[in-house]
This record gives C-alpha cells, sequence and structure tokens, in this order.
C-alpha cells in the first residue's frame, strides 16, 4: 500500500491543502463574514482575539469545546452524538475534491462524475443536520430540523440542474476539467451564476431563506439543545458548508484556481486566485444577507417550486441549447 | 352621531331619566351613576349613540361595606365614567363583554385584584396575580395586607394542559427568544395555522398599585415612572397632571411646554425602538442596528434635557424640576434636523419599498376599523386600523393644544401600516419639538403645592407612545393617595392581537405581536 505511506500525500492530506489548510480557511473566511457584516451594520465586529480580531472564530471554537456538554435525558444518544461530527467529516471529505491549489488534495485530476460525488456529499451533510436536530427531543429542536429538510429537499433540485449548467459548457462532469475550461462559466452563462448564487443562499440557510434559524419562531432551530464541543462542531459545519458552497460557484463559474502564475511556485499562485476568487463570492454572499429581512417557509417554499425550479430548468435548456448552436460551431468553450 | 357634550347627556338624561343621576365634570365630562344593572344599558345606550364609544378602563374600588366599578368610557371626543356599585359580601355585577369585547380584559383583572364576579364573564383563577397566590384573597381590597399573605402550591390549571386531536399547543413564553419580557401565549396550532392564543399576563406583577397607597403623593410619582422603562415621562407626567386636577392647580405655561418636550422625546426614542425591534424580529438584522445607532443622539438628549440617559425625573406635582439650558437648544436642534433631513428619508424609504420588508409585514394582522373599535385598541394600532384615536388632539393635554401637528392615520390596518403610523409620528414628534422650543414661554417652572392633596378623585389620559395611557386617583385628604388606577396601552392593545393572530400562519405570529410595541412590564404593573 504505498498509496498511503507516500509522505507527500499524507502532507496533502493532513497539512495542506487537506484538512489543516481546510480547517483555517473556514475560520478565516467565517471572520471575513462577521466583520463584514459588522461593518456593513455600523458595527466593529471582532477586535480582541489577533490583529482586528481575526484570531475570533478560532477562539470561540476552543472555547466551546471546553464547554459543559449537556445531552438531553430524552435524546437520541447514538445520533445525538455522531451527527455532528459525521456532517463536518464529510463536508471535509467534500471539500478534499475541489482543485484548491490546481490539484484536488489527492493530487489527482479527479474522475468523470466527482461533480455528481461532491453533491450527495452536501446533500448527505444536510441530511446528516436534520438527524442531529431530530435526535435532540427537543421541539424547537425538531421544528427546526424539518424546516432544515423541507428547504433543503426543495432547493436542491434546482440546485442540482444549476451546477449541471457549467458541467454542459464544459463538456465534462469532472470538477477539474469544468475549473480547467478555457472559458469559465460566467462569461458563458452569466444568468445560471444569478440563480446559483440565489440557490446557494437557500442551501446555505442564510438570509432571505434562514427560516430554519429563525430564533424569533423557533429559538435555536436544531441547535437548540446542542452544547460544548457537538456545538462547535454544528458551528463548524454551517462554517465549512458556506466555504464549500462558495468554492463550489468558484470552481463552476470562476474558473477555479486558474489565473496568472508570475513566480515561484505555482501551487502558491493557484491557492491564492482561488482564495481570492472565493472571497469574491463569500462577499456577495454575505452582502445579500445583510440587505433582506428573513422570508417566511411558505414563501421560501413559493419561490422555490414557482420560480427558481423553472428558472433552473429554462436555465439548463438555454445553456444546452447555446452549447449546441452557438458556442460549438463558433469555437467557444469546449 | 352624539359628538358634543350636551347631546350625550342629555340623550342619557331623556332616555333613563331618575334611573341614573348625572354628575358633570367628574371624571371627564360627567360621571354618570348608574346602580343595579343599568350600567350595562347606559353603556349600551352609549355605544349605539356614537360608535366610536369604547373602554378606556374598568377601575375597582373598595369602600368598605361596598366595592365600586368605575367603567372609564371614552367616546370621539369625551370621557365619561359610569359608576356603580356592589356589597362586598356578594359582588356580582352584569358584564358588558358581549356588547363591547374590548372591555374583556379589564374585567378579568378586576376579578382577580378585587374579586367583583362579572355575571357571564366568571373565570377561574388567576388573570394578574402569581399562580401561587391564593384564591379567595383580592389585593387592592382596604383589609388585605400584602406582607401578611400565604402563598399556595402551583395548582394544575386548565391553562397549562395539552391540547387535543390535530391541533398542537406551542407555548411563547414566558421565557423565549422573541419576547424581551416574561410573558406566555399559548397558541394552538392546526399545522401552521393558529386557531387559537390565550394569553397569561401578570409574570412581572410589582403590586404598584398597592404600593402607591402606602407612599406619598411625591414618592409615588418616582414610582409610576417605574411602570415602564421606556414611556417613564409618560407615567410620571400621567400621575402629576391626575393630582393636578384634583388640586385644580394652574401649572405654569413654560413647564407644560417643557413637559412637551419630555414626552416627545420619550415618543421619539420608543418608537425608534419598536421600529428596529420589528426588523429583528423579521430578521432583518441590519436595519435594526441603523435603527438602534441612530436612537442613540435621542436617548442623549434625553440625558441633556433631563440629566438622566433613561429615568429622566423631570416631571413633579406642580411643574417640572429641571429648566432647559439654553446652551443647550443649539445641539438640540442639530441632533433632531439631522434626524429629520438625513436619518428619516432612508428609514422612509426602507420601510415603503423593501421587498422583503413588505413581503413579511403587509396583509399580516390586519385588523379591521370595525374590529379596532369593537376592541377598544389604542395608539398607534388603532390609527393603523383607519380611528382617529390621538388623545393629544381630542382632549390636548399640557401644552399640546397649542402645538401644530398631524394626526397621523393609515387605513391599511395590518402590520406595516401600524409601523408606519410610528415612522411618520418620529417625524411629527421632531415638528413638534422644534415648535415648542421656538416658542417656549418664559416664566416660572413650577408652583409649590401642599403636601397633603385635597379630597377628590380625577382621570388623565394622555397619549404615551404606545397609545392612550389611563390615570384614576382618589385622594383622601391626606398626604397618600387612597387609589391609583393605571391602565397601560399594552392592556388595551393585546385583545387586538388574540384576534388578528387567528387564521394566519405561526411564523407571522411574532411580526404581527411586535407591531403592537407590547410592553409587559407596563402591562403588568
Amino acid at each position: 500500500m504505498s498509496f498511503i505511506l507516500d509522505p507527500v500525500l499524507i502532507f496533502r492530506i493532513l497539512v495542506f491543502p487537506g484538512f489543516t489548510f481546510i480547517f483555517f480557511l473556514t475560520l478565516f473566511c467565517d471572520w471575513v463574514e462577521r466583520k463584514l457584516e459588522a461593518r456593513i451594520q455600523n458595527r466593529v465586529g471582532p477586535m480582541v482575539a489577533g490583529p482586528g480580531g481575526i484570531l475570533q472564530p478560532l477562539a470561540d471554537f476552543i472555547k466551546l469545546l471546553s464547554k459543559e456538554d449537556i445531552e438531553p435525558r430524552d435524546a437520541k444518544k447514538l445520533v445525538f452524538r455522531i451527527a455532528p461530527i459525521a456532517a463536518f467529516s464529510i463536508m471535509v471529505f467534500a471539500m478534499c475534491f475541489i482543485p484548491i491549489d490546481g490539484a484536488s488534495v489527492l493530487s489527482t485530476g479527479g474522475f468523470n462524475g466527482d461533480l455528481i460525488i461532491i453533491l450527495v456529499f452536501s446533500t448527505v451533510a444536510n441530511f446528516l443536520l436534520f438527524l442531529a436536530g431530530w435526535a435532540s427531543a427537543n421541539p424547537y429542536g425538531t421544528i427546526g430540523a424539518a424546516r432544515v429538510l423541507t428547504q433543503f429537499l426543495g432547493y436542491d433540485i434546482p440546485f442540482l440542474l444549476l451546477a449541471l449548467t457549467p458541467a454542459f459548457l464544459a463538456g465534462s462532469l469532472s470538477i477539474f476539467q469544468i475549473a480547467g475550461s478555457a472559458w469559465p462559466a460566467i462569461l458563458l452563462a452569466p444568468w445560471a451564476f444569478v440563480l446559483f448564487i440565489i440557490t446557494l443562499q437557500a442551501e446555505l440557510e442564510r438570509d432571505p431563506f434562514d427560516v430554519p434559524h429563525s430564533d424569533s419562531e423557533v429559538v435555536g432551530g436544531l441547535e437548540t439543545e446542542y452544547t460544548g464541543a457537538k456545538l462547535a462542531f454544528l458551528h463548524l459545519t454551517r462554517d465549512i458548508q458556506v466555504v464549500f458552497g462558495s468554492a463550489l460557484v468558484v470552481t463552476l463559474f470562476l474558473g477555479g484556481p486558474s489565473g496568472p502564475v508570475f513566480f515561484g511556485l505555482d501551487w502558491f499562485w493557484y491557492t491564492l486566485w482561488f482564495v481570492l476568487k472565493l472571497l469574491v463570492v463569500i462577499v456577495i454572499s454575505e452582502y445579500i444577507t445583510t440587505v433582506v429581512a428573513r422570508l417566511r417557509i411558505d414563501q421560501v417554499l413559493t419561490g422555490n417550486w414557482k420560480i427558481l425550479l423553472p428558472a433552473a430548468i429554462i436555465s439548463l435548456i438555454v445553456a444546452v441549447a447555446l452549447v449546441t448552436w452557438v458556442y460549438h460551431p463558433l469555437g467557444i468553450g469546449v | 352621531m352624539a359628538s358634543n357634550n350636551a347631546d350625550m347627556v342629555s340623550l342619557l338624561e331623556s332616555k333613563f331619566g331618575d334611573k341614573i343621576q348625572i354628575q358633570k365634570d367628574v371624571l371627564g365630562t360627567a360621571a354618570i351613576i348608574a346602580n343595579n344593572g343599568i350600567h350595562y344599558d347606559v353603556f349600551k345606550a352609549m355605544i349605539e349613540a356614537d360608535e366610536k364609544t369604547g373602554i378606556t378602563a374598568i377601575t375597582g374600588l373598595d369602600f368598605g361595606a361596598n366595592l365600586g366599578v368605575y367603567y372609564h368610557v371614552h367616546t370621539t371626543n369625551q370621557f365619561f365614567t359610569i359608576k356603580a356599585v356592589v356589597p362586598t359580601v356578594d359582588p356580582k355585577i352584569k358584564t358588558i363583554v358581549d356588547i363591547h369585547p374590548g372591555a374583556l380584559f379589564h374585567e378579568l383583572e378586576v376579578t382577580d385584584l378585587f374579586g367583583i364576579v362579572f355575571q357571564g364573564n366568571e373565570f377561574d383563577g388567576h388573570f394578574v396575580l402569581s399562580e401561587n397566590w391564593p384564591d379567595g384573597v383580592y389585593p387592592l381590597r382596604k383589609n388585605v395586607d400584602p406582607t401578611k399573605v400565604k402563598l399556595v402550591p402551583t395548582p394544575e390549571r386548565e391553562f397549562n394542559k395539552p391540547a387535543e386531536g390535530r391541533e398542537v399547543k406551542i407555548i411563547i413564553g414566558p421565557q423565549h427568544p422573541a419576547l424581551l419580557e416574561p410573558e406566555k401565549f399559548s397558541v394552538t396550532v392546526d399545522g401552521e395555522t393558529v386557531t387559537k392564543v390565550e394569553p397569561r399576563i401578570g409574570y412581572v406583577h410589582r403590586g404598584i398599585e398597592k404600593t402607591t397607597e402606602s407612599r406619598t403623593y411625591l414618592q409615588d410619582t418616582y414610582l409610576v415612572e417605574r411602570v415602564c422603562g421606556i414611556c417613564n415621562a409618560c407615567h410620571s407626567y400621567g400621575f402629576v397632571e391626575t393630582v393636578e386636577r384634583i388640586f385644580n392647580a394652574d401649572v405654569p405655561e413654560r413647564a407644560q411646554y417643557l413637559r412637551v418636550i419630555s414626552l416627545e422625546l420619550n415618543r421619539l426614542h420608543s418608537h425608534l425602538l419598536t421600529l428596529g425591534h420589528a426588523c429583528l424580529e423579521i430578521g432583518y438584522e441590519t436595519l435594526f442596528q441603523y435603527f438602534w445607532r441612530d436612537r442613540e443622539p435621542i436617548m442623549d438628549l434625553v440625558e441633556l434635557t433631563t440629566g438622566n440617559r433613561v429615568y429622566g425625573s423631570l416631571m413633579t406635582i406642580g411643574g417640572v424640576r429641571r429648566d432647559l439650558n439654553p446652551e443647550h437648544v443649539p445641539k438640540i436642534k442639530a441632533v433632531l434636523n439631522d434626524f429629520k433631513t438625513e436619518k428619516m428619508p432612508f428609514f422612509r424609504k426602507m420601510y415603503q419599498d423593501e421587498p422583503t420588508l413588505r413581503l413579511r409585514m403587509k396583509d399580516v394582522g390586519t385588523l379591521s376599523r370595525e374590529d379596532a373599535l369593537k376592541l377598544s385598541v389604542v395608539g398607534p394600532v388603532a390609527r393603523g386600523s383607519n380611528v382617529d384615536m390621538d388623545i393629544r388632539k381630542i382632549q390636548p393635554y399640557a401644552a399640546y393644544g397649542e402645538i401644530p401637528f398631524n394626526q397621523i392615520v393609515y387605513t391599511d390596518g395590518d402590520t406595516w401600516a401600524r409601523m408606519n403610523v410610528r415612522l411618520d409620528e418620529v417625524e411629527e414628534s421632531i415638528n413638534i419639538i422644534d415648535y415648542v422650543i421656538d416658542h417656549l414661554p418664559s416664566g416660572p417652572i413650577k408652583i409649590d403645592l401642599p403636601r397633603s392633596v385635597p379630597e377628590g378623585e380625577a382621570i388623565a389620559c394622555i397619549e404615551a407612545p404606545r397609545g392612550e395611557l389611563f390615570y384614576y386617583v382618589k385622594s383622601n385628604g391626606t398626604d397618600m393617595p387612597d387609589r391609583v388606577k393605571i391602565r397601560t396601552p399594552t392592556f388595551a392593545n393585546i385583545p387586538s392581537f388574540l384576534k388578528t393572530a387567528i387564521g394566519e400562519s405561526i411564523a407571522d405570529v411574532p411580526s404581527n405581536f411586535v407591531s403592537l410595541d407590547p410592553c409587559f412590564s407596563c402591562t403588568d404593573r
């Protein structure tokens, strides 16, 4: 099994661009979000831990780890314990397929169809979050969990359809090839980019679609009964979902890590471009979050089935038509 | 429609003859003594004569052998009091809930605190008092010493039992993130639709009405200020005004104008607080932060004019305690002008046009004009439902009679209309303060009045930020009041929520509820 003992591979998995890098990237993105939200809302945001409060997400994580861990007596213990950590692990695993430094973590070019795999991973992670809330034996947790399920079942369909648009444009289901295509999908199908960002807000349960976390109705939602380390991992899962969603946008629509390489190591430049693009997406997403109010659950569902789903189908049809009759004959894209 | 003084009084005289006695210019335009169940017919006649007739408050009184029930009634532009008396041994009186549903809470409260049974609206258990309070002990009766009452273990009441069938009971409160103050609402839902709301108030009942009876008038001025932290100036003013009416005191002009500044600053920051809070309830954190940020300069003005950021304690019996420092005038004007020209257009644009905000507020909790009148709602809730009921216009107090301002009325009756009433009133308040500062008369700010108040009784209705605030004070010639009755605006507005929530989604409950600008510490007293 030389595969496992390869030190470079172990380094890639554990340190860069694997677990450690993803972990700190998540905390960094969390800080950017919090700082940006605070500035838009005319507050200062985190200030104390580290320069500009940059270590605040890490401090929060460590603080939660050290807190008392309380389990409700009626909770389904096994699911209650496993779900947060399993959801987190699956999200990290899904991140490993994203070509952050020009290649995926396993140093391969991926395989045809890995786009579908990571979308399945994100769905499974959402389902685990639902189980986490469901198992906590709390009415608010249950309602919050049910809302997560209702929402992601609805929005997964347009999300998948919209993710397929760049795949059609690139003529491949491999993330690596989609990211590496000469014309990023945002140029060929800008409408799909806009729709994808909106659907992503719903997938990530962010305003205006954050009904599962509406504290005036469902208190803490699925997190209500969670404390200590489990809560820390639930928070981390939500943060990593945001990073994953944004990374997906970068890979599918913004050309992934590709960008000019000036001098030195190419992986450095690839990572830099990737993180910069990632931040752009996060800024857009955070901006939407701060400037709108939360919708009602029925408005969220209506918005999905009546507006986003038809729009996603039309978007896919238009993309296929364009590829077949316009882009291909002109030699653009494929 | 009887809309002036002579009409209503002569109408009642001709209709009931010597079955009632009318005391003119007592407790409003006239007090009508109507015993032996006549109060019901009198009230009915008043409702038929004037569609805007509603219950302001019901005051219970202890006369020893008898208990008094005073129905304080408002019509289009007047206040009346219907006085009824029942024997203490078997206190029973006919309910008026069947002709005016808005009286429900008022009757329940009197039942709980005085033990008067309203036939047709009997009630078992406690409404304002703690569940541990023993049955049959009525705290506001004179023979009850609250320090000697033995509390009992919590009994199991119907209220706490779960719903049956396909309906689910969701308990909102007493501790809930959407409620900043403790109050319980049992919401019965069928799926996502609300079918029933049962309130339980009284979690912060502090017995302020009882306490006032054992303190001097001056001490009470500061005690009633503590009824509410937000509209504190309105409370102290309401009390002071009532006592001054018993004195028949002639308060200096300058003091009246200074009081208006304090009352309007109160309204300003209260409205800004609730406008922001409503945004928080619908998940619009950014707008919430903006509102509360821009509320701070107003709080600074309160500090500048009264010396304290929250509890100004400006009002005192006979005038105000502090004069306006002329050096502060430019600062006050600058802050208000900045708010009006820089901040208001933005807030107005957001509340009028922001699509997600409209989605959550438009057509939510719609209260028709008819229901608003029937439930006797007050303040911005009434004005949002096309009921032009602003006490400052109907019966001007302090210096409001001399100040030009507009009454804001919206016709939609939904959450959005109620919030927009408040937003427009913010601008009116700024105009009023501007006008008052420009037209401030010179002269003393206070007259000295004796510590003992002559025997008598009086009422005062004032327009607090949340609506009509009612005070009744009865004095017995000593330096302590015999009875103080406080009816806060939220107490009058909660019934409208019980009505509008039914048939709507559970998700609309918070935004509907916050549009009443609820204040439970006020409500419970």
